[in-house]
């Protein structure tokens, strides 16, 4: 066996680990696995009104900022 | 008789009793309320979700939401954001399920104003962002309590902030290291198996480099923490466990970059990845039981009240405490704690001064009686004039010496650290040592450095970073088991090493509140309307009372009397049947010219139907069960018991007597408690004090090891290193057994690991180690601590 294919496999599965890591790390950062309870339920509530709230939510915290921003010092 | 389900909280009741709405059934307004607020909301898809879980029918009796609105309030809990937007973090109460949560979330984003909700499932607290031109917090809150929830406030700045960033910290770089450990262990099989079948030097290479790459992020990322422990022990001139983790690391990865570049010799790059990779999570362990003295003093703060209520001509004003003058006129109001001391000028009432005092009947306080700051007024209204400034009350001086003491505390060196210390410059020297004896017996100067570095590695700090912090978890899970909680795993070690145990009677000893050791009937007499006279009443003599009505008689309901008043410091007056009816001490007898021989030192409880006494009710606060046991217990294993209460001298010698302690100083302030623990330290004693109250505050931030009730005040608690959660002696006497045996796993650890070494490092110095046997001497010697401590976790089920 040609000792780059032993280097080329290394690396390819090293990398591939690395980004499931990279992803895990972000995960965790992110405030992720904080609430374990609520994680292993989330999936119950994730339909399209979820979305709508979500979109909902984020218009308001725009328009809040917006207003901020206009008013006058 | 069926049973029927509320439509809102799911509780069956009979159908009968049920208020009937349609085809709805509600076992109360407040389900159905919360049923049509949210059908009207369009949130009624909760009741689809929540499936069979039933929910606590709504509680009426709030404080008023207008509380959240105050400056005080806004300035101890709300923070604001960079946006300009408030911040609060609540305990939300009520939530039994997943849907709960989604209501409250979706209640809450639904509210005008409101930018964030967030609420935590695991631990049911909630942080809630809001535009404060938009919304009150007042609004959210009565917005959680209509749906059927509760809300409390709780500051989650200084503690938790901090500690859940280190931990979060911690994974995190445990989570790089396990990974690049295990990943390198599979490159180790090939580097292991081509060691003894042959390789060529090509693959061995590409192999060191893979291995390279993984150990430099487990080197630098996760073990940062001990690059920085090592740096902070120099600076303070010790030679700590991490300095030998660091060198020893260090060294090898080195060595280990030098082996590749040059192709010679074998890698220790695994061996880096392993250290770093066990200590992290003996570490990791320590970090998880430990805690924070200045964290514990934010919690004292928050328990004197912020604001009073100060009369100005016709108005009253809430002034912050801090502007209270001399002289100022004060209201204090039903349930109010004082916050300044003073003369009271007007009105009259029963004051709660057992926190301060350890006593636990109530004081009645009139014109011209003194005010204690810190006691609370049980059913007092009245005005008094302040007679000092809030620094120098009471509770505020109380509290001042509480925080000096807190920061004096004296702490007692762990075993573990005293050892690494030792261990540590022993080993760097016989490192140092090897390597310079081998270079001149003459070697090469590869195969010195090699073999001085194996010395390093193999002295494997693993089994001795482990060592302490496994033996601790397990101390910690025995007594989680049986309700004893060690705030910090160090504390075990102090408390196994203590000399004599000081003891609080009331609440600590006793149960501190008073039972009826003798009746005695004069006359028969309806015994229900007794029970319903001592029942209007929240005195301790007649709750001490009801309960021995209760006991003693079966079946016994309350008699229908027409009024009951309570006469402060003397007792209940009332009425049944047109019949006066009195029950009260022997003041409230001579008051109505009845006789009765009042020379006794107990709490005597007397009732009178129509001007004549019919009943005699002795009262004590007596010892708990299995107080008498544990003492002696404590006594055999050659501890000194001393007992110190503010109760009269007579009281305490016979409580002191019924439970066998020889020594015992009655009628102390808090003050002198501490100071008798302060004393005793210096006659070279290591105290664990046992309290409940905040009378024990300082006594209990003196002693070496505080334990406290779990029943006892929040103060006492949060200063303690151990609390009982039920309460009794005997869990104390347990918690001195558990860390006994804790300090005699970590002896027995850390003896494991130093016979380990004392094996190795001699194979070491001779040059007789391969990267296999020092990997695999590694995770054995670290197994077998490991494992000692799971053995006397399950021989002590």
């Amino acid at each position: 066996m040609e000792s780059w294919v032993v280097a080329m496999m290394l690396g390819a599965s090293l990398f591939l680990g690395g980004i499931a890591l990279a992803a895990f790390l972000w995960g965790i950062k992110n405030g992720q696995f904080d609430d374990e309870k609520k994680m292993m339920n989330q999936v119950m509530y994730d339909d399209e009104a979820e979305l709508n709230d979500a979109a909902r939510l984020q218009r308001k915290r725009e328009a809040s900022e917006q207003k901020k921003e206009y008013r006058p010092e | 008789m069926s049973k029927v389900k509320c439509d809102h909280c799911h509780l069956e009741f009979r159908d009968e009793i049920m208020i009937h709405d349609g085809e709805y059934r509600f076992c109360c307004n407040g389900c159905q309320g919360i049923f049509h607020l949210l059908k009207d909301e369009g949130l009624e898809s909760f009741y689809s979700k929540i499936g069979d879980t039933t929910l606590s029918p709504p509680s009426e009796a709030y404080e008023a939401s207008s509380n959240f609105d105050t400056q005080a309030f806004h300035q101890r809990f709300v923070t604001t954001t960079k946006q300009g937007l408030s911040q609060v973090s609540l305990v939300i109460e009520g939530i039994h399920c997943a849907a709960c949560v989604w209501l409250n979330e979706k209640a809450l984003h639904r509210m005008e104003g409101v930018i964030e909700a967030h609420i935590n499932y695991t631990n049911n607290k909630a942080r809630i962002s809001w535009d404060p031109e938009t919304v009150k917090l007042s609004a959210i809150i009565d917005m959680i309590r209509a749906i059927g929830y509760n809300a409390f406030p709780y500051d989650a700045s200084l503690q938790e902030v901090r500690a859940n960033k280190e931990r979060k910290e911690y994974y995190l770089r445990m989570a790089v290291a396990t990974f690049a450990t295990m990943n390198m262990m599979w490159i180790a099989v090939a580097q292991y198996a081509g060691y003894f079948t042959g390789i060529t030097q090509e693959i061995k290479t590409i192999l060191n480099v893979a291995e390279w790459v993984l150990a430099t992020p487990v080197l630098f990322y996760s073990g940062w923490v001990f690059y920085r422990g090592a740096y902070y022990g120099l600076r303070n001139k010790a030679v700590t466990m991490d300095l030998l983790v660091v060198t020893g690391s260090s060294l090898a990865y080195l060595y280990s970059i030098y082996i590749t570049l040059f192709e010679k010799g074998e890698a220790y790059f695994d061996s880096v990845a392993m250290i770093i990779t066990f200590v992290l999570f003996g570490k990791f362990l320590e970090v998880l039981s430990r805690k924070n003295a200045a964290d514990t003093l934010d919690i004292i703060g928050k328990h004197i009240p912020g604001e009073v209520s100060v009369i100005e001509g016709e108005n009253i004003r809430q002034i912050n405490v801090n502007d209270v003058k001399v002289g100022d006129l004060i209201l204090i109001r039903t349930g109010e704690k004082a916050a300044i001391d003073g003369e009271v000028i007007s009105g009259e009432g029963s004051f709660d001064e057992s926190n301060l005092t350890g006593e636990s009947e109530p004081i009645f306080k009139r014109s011209g009686d003194s005010i204690i700051s810190g006691t609370t007024s049980i059913d007092a209204l009245l005005h008094y004039h302040a007679t000092k400034d809030f620094t120098h009350s009471t509770l505020s001086t109380l509290v001042n010496l509480l925080e000096n003491s807190m920061s004096n505390k004296p702490r007692i060196e762990q075993l573990a650290n005293r050892l690494s210390q030792h261990f540590s410059s022993t080993i760097l020297f016989l490192a140092v040592a090897t390597f310079w004896s081998w270079y001149f017996w003459p070697h090469s100067f590869d195969r010195s450095l090699m073999v001085g570095i194996s010395v390093i590695i193999i002295a494997c700090p693993c089994a001795l970073a482990l060592a302490t912090p496994v033996a601790t978890l397990v101390g910690l899970t025995l007594g989680a088991k049986r309700g004893i909680l060690f705030k910090s795993a160090a504390q075990i070690e102090t408390m196994a090493k203590a000399t004599m145990v000081v003891l609080d009677k009331t609440g600590t000893i006793t149960q501190g509140r008073p039972e009826v050791v003798r009746a005695t009937y004069e006359a028969p007499f309806e015994r229900s309307l007794l029970l319903s006279l001592v029942q209007s009443s929240h005195h301790p003599v007649s709750r001490g009372v009801s309960d021995y009505l209760q006991s003693s008689e079966e079946n016994l309901s309350c008699g229908v009397i027409e009024e009951a008043n309570e006469i402060p410091a003397r007792g209940i007056v009332g009425r049944a049947n047109g019949v006066m009816i009195a029950g009260g001490n022997a003041l409230l007898m001579e008051d109505m010219g009845i006789d009765v021989d009042s020379s006794t030192d107990k709490s005597v409880f007397y009732y009178a139907v129509e001007g004549k006494l019919v009943a005699v009710f002795e009262l004590r606060d007596l010892p708990k069960s299995g107080s008498a046991e544990a003492i002696h217990t404590l006594k055999a294993s050659g501890l000194r018991v001393v007992m110190l209460t503010g109760d009269h001298q007579s009281a305490a010698t016979r409580v002191a007597q019924e439970v066998g302690i020889d020594e015992l100083y009655a009628h102390l302030t808090p003050q002198d408690k501490a100071a008798y623990v302060s004393r005793f330290h210096e006659e070279g004693h290591i105290v664990v004090m046992g309290g409940d109250g905040v009378n024990d505050l300082l006594a209990l931030a003196n002693a070496d090891i505080a334990i406290a009730m779990g029943s006892g005040s929040d103060i006492a608690i949060e200063v303690s290193d151990v609390v009982l959660l039920n309460d009794s002696l005997t869990s104390l006497a347990e918690a001195h057994a558990i860390s006994h045996r804790t300090y005699r796993l970590i002896k027995q650890n850390l003896g494991i690991s130093l016979l380990y070494n004392t094996i190795t490092i001699p194979l070491a110095m001779m040059g007789a180690i391969i990267p296999l046997i020092a990997a695999i001497s590694m995770s054995f010697s670290s197994l077998l601590v490991v494992g000692n401590s799971m053995r006397s976790r399950w021989m002590y089920k």
